[in-house]
């Protein structure tokens, strides 16, 4: 970890393929916990991820881990577990000897112990001794995930850690990360499914066409998007006349009655508006039966850098 | 470097794939059979020619090795598999050497029985001539398999390169232009042969003993290194 | 008193995302078809992918359209020093000659290009992709066959047209030379489509047999080039009609028999081969059981594939 507490520093790098560019100048660090990486298809993620990775050059920038070059510095993969998104597995290896051929490789002394564990948090004992060629992806990814964890690292890089798995695997999952998270390792997440993300991440970086578009925790970011207003739905017993006298309030853009007699209103400054608005109604003798911000979400903070970047 | 040299053996020496060696590594011993059974023997050069030259060194030899060792990396990059190994904290050379290893051990032995029973029966019982083709053919063997397995790093069409290397330039152009066969591993294997046994293959190479072993050397060494070097630096899938 | 058992909703809501749904012509199994030939043409040439799917096929056609300006050139040359006519005295080798020369190097394209039609495609699981359109298995292998039987035939036909501009060039009388020489034309048009039916035909079914390209092409090189020594060295020391017939096991001479019997001419290669002596029947006969079976396995293999 270097003195500013990051363990991962990214620092103007840039990805191109002959006129493409893949990542375009992008700088962060990443300290332990779990940092969420996401982004819409062809964003770049892979490509950043597996340059964090040293599996693929940078072409300007550079990536550095524990204060270490991450290219060409294999003793520095003993401290790190990556998960590619590709179904990297040997069909004709049985799931335990997949498991110990990775211990092995990354230095792990006692072995079997070691893999015991890894398959145990898996929850794969029953099928350890089956060809992975039988297995089903779920199992695959599971089994890989076995194989990532194997060496116990500091730093954990897993790209769509979550594909193929069932609801049970992703609690399980979930968990696991977040016990990995509070022992004080560092874990990178890339995932398309930002219920999950939005749960378990403290930070999320977000990659949009190869640009860094936020990063940060996502309220944070959606606080920062000020020429957004936020969304918030209003029930109450006389939508329309509180209409009219919530479009009055400075703190308001907006508002607009939905056809289920809701109002929804279009706020840039939430903060006045929490404090306005329960004024307004006993004021104007109205019950607030309900009020709920809509884009208070990843999903919704996601969405608006998509398309603001796209 | 065991993981990855019994991994590696797992994946290279499967039954089919080894039915297939034998019988590939049976054809010159049968060819040469054949060759003593007719009423008028060839002569030994002829035999040399056709027999080690032509079929053992030229076509059975680099065809086997090709199809066990370009596929040694070549089958991970396809199947995206190589990057369990370039993820382990160890030296690139620790993973390019054992993949060698491994592709020599299961390709060399059909080779080495091949040339040890075809140059038996060919030159009836002379060990020195025997043990001279054999030690050729197996020096063939590790200079075919680096090249083919750099080859493996290089593409996925590393089986196409490999192919129109040996009927291409083995084949053809070493056979017509006498320059070809300095940069040639068939002459080198003879060659070698030769200057194990300076009895046989007279006149026939046109590099010396001598600088065959260098050149073997050097070729070893220099598409180890290549290796080592691509593995190194390229992008793995 | 327990809590009433959920319902399910008894209304729904559809939300307009912008799904439009396609309104347009749905083409039937015609369209299909070609559409898989194309396909299997820009897999051939490479077309549609990066520099380094184009080096090997588009080297293969110019290596061989080379070999055909290198046979006009020397033609050429030996006419022009030589003196009219002294070319055809020197009896070089002509279009009948070129497909005994270029076979190993048909064959060789063949082993090296065929199998990215079918390996990855079932390496891959994208044949199920084209089950599910209205396209059969036997569409899907027919349209492939006949796209990489198309590439063969330029990869066949260009260096012939080439020798026989370079020679109808290097004639003093390029017009009298093509009104004497008018009847090579069909003839070599013909021998080029027996050569590429059957590289093409053997091909695609050793693809058929492995996901891995690597493999097919091995085993085709394989198949061909110690076929030809084998045979040669055995049959030599056999001799009399067995050892005519294990000459005939010679793969890279069954369609240059062929091509020998349109030019009416045996070939360099094949002028020692003791299966010319089994007659002309006997070699086509075999060149049609060494195309035709080949191609009934392979559709076996495809017809009966489901998504």
């Amino acid at each position: 970890m270097t003195e500013d507490g990051a363990v991962i520093k990214v620092e103007g790098v840039s990805r191109w393929f002959g006129s493409v560019v893949a990542v375009s100048d992008v700088s962060f660090d990443i300290g332990p916990g779990i940092t969420g990486l996401l982004g819409p298809n062809g964003a770049g993620k892979t490509t950043l991820l597996r340059m964090m990775t040293g599996l693929a050059a940078v072409s300007a920038g550079t990536v550095t881990m524990f204060g270490q070059p991450v290219r060409h510095n294999p003793p520095l993969y003993r401290r790190i577990g990556v998960m590619s998104e590709h179904e990297t597995v040997y069909g004709f290896m049985k799931g335990r000897e997949f498991v110990r051929m990775l211990a092995r490789l990354r230095g792990v002394t006692d072995l079997e112990p070691a893999v015991d564990r890894a398959i145990e948090l898996v929850d794969l004992a029953d099928a350890q001794h089956r060809p992975m060629g039988t297995y089903s992806r779920g199992m695959r990814q599971r089994m890989r995930l076995a194989g990532t964890l194997v060496h116990d690292p500091e730093v954990l890089i897993l790209d769509e850690p979550l594909n193929g798995a069932d609801p049970r695997q992703r609690v399980h999952f979930k968990e696991l990360l977040l016990q990995l998270a509070l022992a004080g390792r560092t874990i990178v997440l890339s995932s398309h499914i930002l219920e999950e993300v939005e749960e378990l991440a403290d930070t999320v970086l977000l990659i949009v066409n190869g640009k860094l578009a936020a990063s940060g925790g996502f309220r944070a970011i959606r606080a920062a998007l000020n020429q957004r207003p936020y969304h918030v739905r209003i029930l109450c017993d006389a939508p329309r006349r509180l209409a009219a006298a919530v479009v009055g309030l400075e703190s308001v853009d907006a508002v607009h009655a939905d056809p289920d007699g809701a109002i929804i209103v279009l706020s840039r400054n939430v903060l006045d508006l929490q404090v306005e608005l329960p004024r307004l109604a006993k004021a104007q003798q109205i019950r607030l039966r309900r009020v709920e911000p809509l884009d208070d979400s990843l999903e919704s903070v996601f969405g608006y850098l998509v398309e603001g970047g796209g | 470097m065991g993981a990855v040299y019994f991994l590696t053996l797992r994946q290279l020496g499967s039954r089919p794939r080894l039915l297939v060696l034998a019988m590939l590594s049976a054809i010159p011993v049968f060819m040469v059979l054949m060759m003593l059974r007719g009423n008028t023997a060839p002569s030994v050069s002829s035999f040399e020619n056709f027999i080690l030259a032509g079929v053992l060194t030229g076509s059975i030899m680099p065809l086997m090795v090709l199809a066990i060792t370009a596929p040694a990396f070549a089958n991970e990059l396809e199947d995206r598999t190589l990057a369990n190994l370039t993820l382990a904290p160890i030296a690139r050379s620790r993973i390019v050497v054992p993949k060698l290893l491994a592709a020599v051990t299961v390709s060399a032995p059909f080779v080495a029985v091949s040339a040890f029973l075809t140059g038996e029966f060919a030159y009836l019982g002379d060990l020195r001539a025997t043990l001279a083709v054999t030690g050729g053919a197996i020096i063939g063997v590790a200079l075919y398999a680096v090249v083919f397995l750099f080859f493996g790093l290089l593409s996925t069409q590393a089986i196409g390169l490999g192919l129109l290397y040996i009927v291409i330039w083995e084949g053809f152009l070493a056979g017509f232009v006498s320059g070809v066969r300095l940069l040639s591993i068939r002459y080198y294997a003879t060659a070698l042969m030769h200057g194990l046994d300076p009895r046989r293959f007279a006149g026939e190479d046109q590099v010396g003993f001598g600088m065959a072993l260098g050149v073997t050397v050097v070729v070893f060494g220099g598409f180890l290194y290549l290796a080592i070097r691509r593995l190194r630096r390229m992008d793995v899938p | 008193m327990s809590a009433p058992a959920p319902t399910r909703a008894t209304t729904g809501t559809v939300f307009d995302i912008g799904y439009q749904p396609y309104t347009g012509a749905r083409e039937g199994r015609g369209s299909g078809r070609r559409a898989v030939f194309k396909d299997g043409l820009r897999i051939s040439l490479g077309l549609g992918r990066g520099p380094r799917a184009k080096v090997l096929p588009w080297f293969f056609i110019a290596l061989l359209a080379s070999i055909g300006l290198v046979m006009a050139l020397v033609a050429g040359a030996v006419e022009r020093l030589g003196g009219p006519g002294s070319a055809a005295e020197a009896n070089l080798p002509s279009h009948s000659d070129f497909y005994g020369i270029a076979s190993i190097i048909l064959f060789l394209f063949a082993a090296v290009v065929a199998p990215e039609l079918l390996c990855r495609d079932r390496r891959e699981g994208t044949i199920s992709l084209y089950l599910v359109r209205p396209v059969t298995g036997s569409d899907y292998v027919l349209a492939r066959w006949l796209a990489f039987l198309a590439v063969m035939l330029v990869a066949a036909w260009l260096p012939q047209f080439i020798l026989l501009l370079g020679l109808a060039a290097g004639d003093p009388s390029p017009t009298t030379y093509m009104a004497a020489h008018w009847l090579d034309i069909p003839k070599f048009l013909l021998a080029g489509i027996a050569m590429a039916v059957y590289a093409t035909t053997l091909a695609l079914l050793a693809s058929s047999f492995t996901t891995r390209r690597a493999y097919a092409s091995v085993f085709l090189v394989g198949l061909f080039v110690i076929t030809a020594p084998f045979t040669i060295g055995l049959a030599s020391e056999i001799g009399g009609k067995a050892g005519q017939w294990i000459s005939m096991f010679n793969l890279t001479n069954i369609p240059v028999h062929v091509n020998d019997l349109i030019f009416g001419k045996v070939s360099e290669i094949t002028s020692e081969a003791p299966a010319r002596e089994l007659g002309g029947t006997v070699l086509v006969a075999w060149y049609f059981a060494w195309t035709i079976v080949p191609m009934v396995v392979l559709w076996g293999r495809y017809r009966r594939l489901t998504p």
